[in-house]
């Protein structure tokens, strides 16, 4: 329209041309999802970005109260002296297990690690739409942060556990559990749950930020998981079906669960197996790449809504 | 220089840097767009839509059901959008509320999806916005940290510049409080000075410069002239003509989502201003006249209460009659 100077001069009519201009200066296309490997290596780049988040997120679910860091103790510890109350001293079911609160502390709190973790994936793209906007970076930053940030906020409550467990011994019907180098393995279980937590996590993120509906279904999805995991039963002690059996113990987060039992507990139900360990990593790094390319695939769309 | 119409939110001429020249020689190409386009999603919300004409109840309780649950609206906010940007020039974006000027910049710096066309930048662009929100519950301190790693700073570099970037924001001690006790114009300048730690190939303004006081501004001018002088483009949307015109040498009159003229920045703000006036013009006779339709209804109304009051009072009459031949 308006007779401009020479900054119209250059005309871009149709895609070839605009391409070829490009190309000539050494533009590079926006919007345009990047080739995987090189995601890899931004994600790579990126990898302080993504702890500072995760840990400054974890640091700051806290702030905001007088105790404040105290909480992340205070927290796991009441919630496990909930559990020492009812199935310590209330219900004495014995539930074929031979130490209750080690069974269920293990269980509940290596279960909120799943689970909180894939929530905050589930949530972080519309969550983090300031960011998003803001700045420009690989997306999957912020799938990977909400996760690593749970699991970085629930290391204290994994002491607490451990703690727990072994204290539990001065309860009644509570067989002792020895500390054996079996608790040496307990990170190495957690390693392998992060990896699967962040797998199902970007499966989450990408279905979530099109669909934000399915949260909704969320607390009821993890809780028919939790049952269906043993989390604060053993599946065997209810369930006779040899087939259905075999595949609610090798379903991943029932593995998961029994991994960390392994190593923390003492229990003739859960002895330590390293084939477990084995179809665990498969588990685990099988669900990661899968989730992460599926989340890739639509790195151009994230904060379209 | 500005007329009365005119908000400026930096009207002081001192505060306005120098006028830049246009470039004789333009450098080479930074920034090419070519037939943007750019659709969002918005979830939960629904048209409503007019009635035709009369309805079954069951119709009528389905429609009155379905205003409530979601649906998604597709807004088209940019229609196709041409243009060249080369190193060296500073280009304003200009138009009214609603035009698709924010959503045409954050496309462009690669923060929105484009629906259709395509986008090349030289770098990376660097977007400055008012709604570009920081961690409000982290401190100044970590959101310097997280902003300048993901702007792909490393820690040490970060290290180096803090003080830099501390000062230049001029909020002294502050920066280790949680950036919800910070005002709105604190935020907004340390946002700022993140931003620009590092001198982008592209740097986009949206409006920030309307926050901070006069010696943030000055500051901050100073900055983003910097940024120019290195060759490096800028794209500054903002309402105010006279920093426009002071700050630009190109505008790009975005209407509607389309590109309504594209030239000098004198041209192009000229137009845009008579535009604006027409329009107001428009305004005011339309007001005028929704203002003689509503006097007329009034009047109609007023004589319908009258009709009323004549009827009752008929009413009235009728039946004090009838009692009295009761009581006879």
């Amino acid at each position: 329209m308006g007779a401009a100077a020479p900054a119209l001069s250059a005309t871009v009519d149709t895609p070839q041309a605009a391409a070829q201009l490009a190309a000539a200066h050494g533009l590079k296309p926006m919007g345009v999802r990047p080739p995987l490997r090189e995601y890899v290596r931004a994600m790579w780049q990126r990898r302080q970005f993504t702890q500072v988040l995760a840990s400054s997120r974890a640091y700051a679910e806290n702030q905001g109260t007088y105790l404040g860091q105290v909480w992340a103790i205070l927290t796991p510890t009441m919630n496990a002296l909930v559990y020492v109350i009812i199935f310590g001293l209330l219900l004495k079911a014995s539930r074929g297990v031979d130490n209750v609160i080690g069974f269920i502390v293990v269980g509940v709190f290596v279960y909120r690690l799943f689970d909180d973790g894939v929530h905050s994936a589930a949530k972080s793209i519309p969550s983090n739409s300031g960011l998003i906007r803001a700045l420009q970076f690989p997306r999957a930053v912020l799938p990977t942060s909400g996760i690593v940030s749970k699991f970085i906020g629930q290391l204290p409550s994994m002491i607490v556990m451990a703690v727990f467990v072994y204290v539990s011994r001065f309860l009644p019907n509570n067989a002792p559990v020895p500390i054996t180098w079996h608790w040496l393995m307990l990170p190495v279980a957690l390693v392998l749950l992060c990896g699967f937590t962040l797998g199902t996590g970007y499966v989450f993120a990408r279905v979530c930020s099109g669909l934000p509906d399915l949260l909704n279904f969320f607390p009821f999805v993890f809780r028919l998981l939790m049952y269906a995991s043993g989390v604060i039963f053993p599946i065997n002690h209810y369930v006779h079906d040899a087939t259905l059996g075999t595949i609610l113990e090798y379903q991943p987060v029932a593995l998961f669960l029994d991994l960390t039992r392994q190593s923390m507990l003492h229990e003739p139900a859960y002895p330590f197996t390293w084939s477990k360990w084995l179809i665990a990593l498969a588990w685990s790094v099988g669900v990661l790449v899968i989730g992460f390319v599926f989340f890739w695939r639509a790195e151009a769309r994230y904060g379209r809504e | 220089m500005s007329s009365r119409e005119e908000v400026d939110f930096e009207s002081d001429a001192e505060d306005l840097p120098a006028r830049s020249v246009s470039p004789a020689v333009l450098g080479a190409p930074s920034l090419v767009a070519q037939d943007v386009h750019v659709t969002y999603r918005v979830v939960g919300a629904r048209e409503r839509r007019r009635s035709k004409g009369k309805q079954s109840l069951l119709r009528r309780a389905w429609n009155r059901g379905r205003q409530h649950t979601g649906g998604a609206i597709e807004v088209h906010a940019v229609r196709g959008v041409s243009f060249v940007a080369h190193h060296g020039e500073s280009i304003a974006i200009i138009g009214t509320n609603g035009s698709g000027k924010s959503t045409l910049l954050r496309a462009l710096a690669g923060l929105q999806p484009i629906s259709g066309g395509s986008v090349y930048v030289s770098g990376t662009p660097s977007l400055l916005g008012v709604n570009a929100v920081l961690m409000k519950k982290l401190t100044g301190e970590r959101n310097i940290i997280i902003g300048g790693l993901a702007l792909g700073l490393t820690r040490a570099q970060i290290d180096a510049k803090f003080d830099e970037i501390v000062e230049f924001a001029g909020i002294g001690d502050q920066v280790y409080l949680p950036m919800n006790a910070l005002s709105s114009g604190q935020a907004a300048r340390l946002r700022f000075a993140i931003s620009t730690a590092l001198v982008p190939d592209v740097l986009m303004i949206d409006e920030a410069l309307a926050t901070g006081d006069a010696a943030f501004r000055q500051r901050s001018k100073e900055r983003i002239e910097q940024i120019r002088d290195a060759a490096g483009t800028i794209f500054f949307v903002s309402h105010s003509l006279a920093s426009v015109r002071a700050m630009c040498t190109r505008a790009i009159w975005l209407d509607k989502g389309v590109v309504r003229m594209d030239g000098p920045v004198d041209e192009v703000a000229d137009a845009y201003r008579e535009h604006v006036r027409a329009d107001k013009r428009e305004v005011r006779r339309a007001r005028r006249a929704a203002r003689r339709a509503k006097l007329g209804e009034e009047e109609w109304a007023r004589r319908r209460e009258a009709r009323r009051a004549r009827r009752l009072a008929q009413q009235a009459e009728l039946e004090a009659r009838q009692d009295a031949g009761v009581g006879r």
